[in-house]
């Protein structure tokens, strides 16, 4: 039953979103409140037990001494005393809010500021002249990139924004829009696999059946 | 009398059963259904069923996994910044289920970075049952399966240190990723890694292209489970999939011709509009 439980569930769950999405009665009896309910009672719950895997392991690095354990001893205290910060004023909270706009927002957009340097060192990779697809490459990446910077209308006039145009709106919305097909019907195989039971990863099964 | 006249209508099943404008997709999906089940039942009475193409991507799994037993280093994995309702998730445990099989039948430790509580305590579990279907129970450490944050930045700042301080020898990243991925990717690539990188995401995929030694582009992660199970089960449906393509081909095909002949004919639209 330990396989099968979760399997019947599985089932069970996927044929309940079914009848909702495609159903009159389904909508009137609005079947997916309920799911979504407990879909944030289980997400609450994981999130549990994510916090008691990060206690329980840098609460090793810390009892060892671990190499920089003085971070871990940080990254609980801070964890903690937000998580009761929350707990106490809820996510309305003066200082819960500060926090998060003063501490950690500054912090992600930094992080994410990185983005635009990595990008550079992958692209001085990629745009290298070694296959004919390269140079097709690199030369389409030279007029896209003209193309948005006004340096490229005070060299060719109107041209390079045409060209930029042409390249991103056609060949690539082409190329984009057939990949996205794979994706789509892909994504909708894989969920009809896991509804009718043909694959079992997700609860710890071989994989298949 | 105008907020009587200004009442919504109930709303109207269409075709006494169906939600308003839901039949034609409902019809879409008993066709792939009944395609894949068509599949299924010939690969199950033995008959034989077209081969999946050889996916690079796929194929040097096995050799990252090599590659890392051979140095003695990890292999890490990152199931993507979504949770399990997300279908590039539910792939991935897909991958995360062989991936663990390999680690466990070789020694091999494996490292799964988690940005969501729910994949974590899925991974978990699959990685558990893996090494005990492999007979090493012993090996399994549930320390190296980790949740690190749900916050996205804090997420990649924790796996660029994990990767500084652990040196995976392999990244296999599979999933649905956002703008981490250029930073994941590009950390491995300096980290002398070799990675594998795959998403449906189409405006991360060229970062993935750039940044990591094979990309899996879109359909081939969906096609992972099947192409490494090596079931002609799994293959029927893969088979199922590429049928539709073929069916959705022609769709836009007589579309486009017949848009182009007649473009103000609204003879189709009349036929199935409203369903």
């Amino acid at each position: 039953m330990r396989k099968e439980g979760p399997m019947i569930l599985t089932v069970i769950s996927s044929l309940v979103v079914v009848f909702s999405t495609y159903f009159f009665l389904g909508q009137k009896w609005n079947l997916m409140a309920p799911l979504n309910n407990w879909f944030q009672i289980s997400y609450s719950i994981a999130m549990a037990l994510g916090f008691i895997n990060l206690t329980a392991i840098h609460g090793k690095y810390i009892q060892r001494k671990r190499e920089g354990w003085f971070y871990s001893i940080i990254l609980l205290v801070s964890m903690y005393a937000y998580l009761v910060l929350g707990m106490i004023q809820t996510h309305n909270g003066l200082q819960f809010n500060w926090i998060y706009e003063n501490a950690y927002s500054p912090l992600s957009s930094s992080m994410f500021a990185l983005v635009a340097f990595f990008i550079t060192s992958a692209a001085y990779r990629v745009f290298r002249i070694r296959t004919k697809e390269a140079t097709i490459l690199l030369v389409c990446a030279v007029f896209v990139m003209l193309g948005r910077a006004p340096i490229g209308d005070a060299m060719w006039g109107g041209w390079s924004g045409f060209v930029n145009k042409w390249v991103m709106g056609t060949m690539n919305v082409a190329g984009m829009r057939g990949i996205n097909l794979g994706i789509y019907v892909g994504a909708f195989a894989t969920a009809l696999r896991i509804m009718l039971g043909l694959e079992r990863a997700h609860i710890g099964g071989s994989g298949t059946q | 009398m105008m907020w009587l006249l200004a009442q919504e209508q109930a709303p109207v099943p269409t075709l006494g059963i169906f939600t308003t404008g839901s039949v034609i997709d409902f019809a879409c999906v008993l066709v792939l259904g009944v395609i894949i089940w068509v599949m299924v039942a010939r690969a199950r009475t033995g008959r034989k069923i077209p081969d999946i193409k050889k996916i690079a991507g796929l194929e040097a799994v096995d050799e990252a996994i090599g590659r890392a037993t051979e140095m003695g280093r990890p292999v890490a994995f990152i199931p993507g910044i979504q949770s399990v309702d997300n279908p590039q998730t539910l792939a991935a445990f897909g991958m995360v289920s062989h991936i663990a099989r390999q680690c466990a039948r070789y020694d091999t430790r494996f490292l799964a970075l988690n940005c969501d509580p729910l994949p974590y305590a899925v991974i978990e579990e699959i990685t558990r049952q893996a090494y005990l279907e492999e007979g090493r129970p012993d090996a399994f450490n549930p320390d190296d399966i980790r949740f690190l944050s749900a916050e996205q930045f804090a997420f990649v700042g924790a796996v660029i240190g994990i990767f500084e301080r652990e040196r995976p020898a392999a990244n296999i990243m599979f999933g649905s990723f956002y703008a981490e991925s250029m930073i994941l990717a590009e950390t491995g690539s300096f980290q002398g890694m070799i990675q594998i990188g795959g998403t449906a995401n189409t405006h991360q995929l060229p970062f993935f292209v750039a940044a990591c030694d094979y990309a899996l582009i879109g359909e081939e992660m969906f096609a992972a489970s099947a192409y490494l199970s090596k079931e002609p089960v799994m293959y029927g449906t893969v088979v199922g999939q590429d049928w539709l393509k073929i069916i959705i081909g022609l769709v836009i095909v007589v579309g486009a011709i017949l848009a182009t002949v007649s473009p103000d004919s609204t003879f189709l639209k009349d036929i199935i509009g409203g369903y």
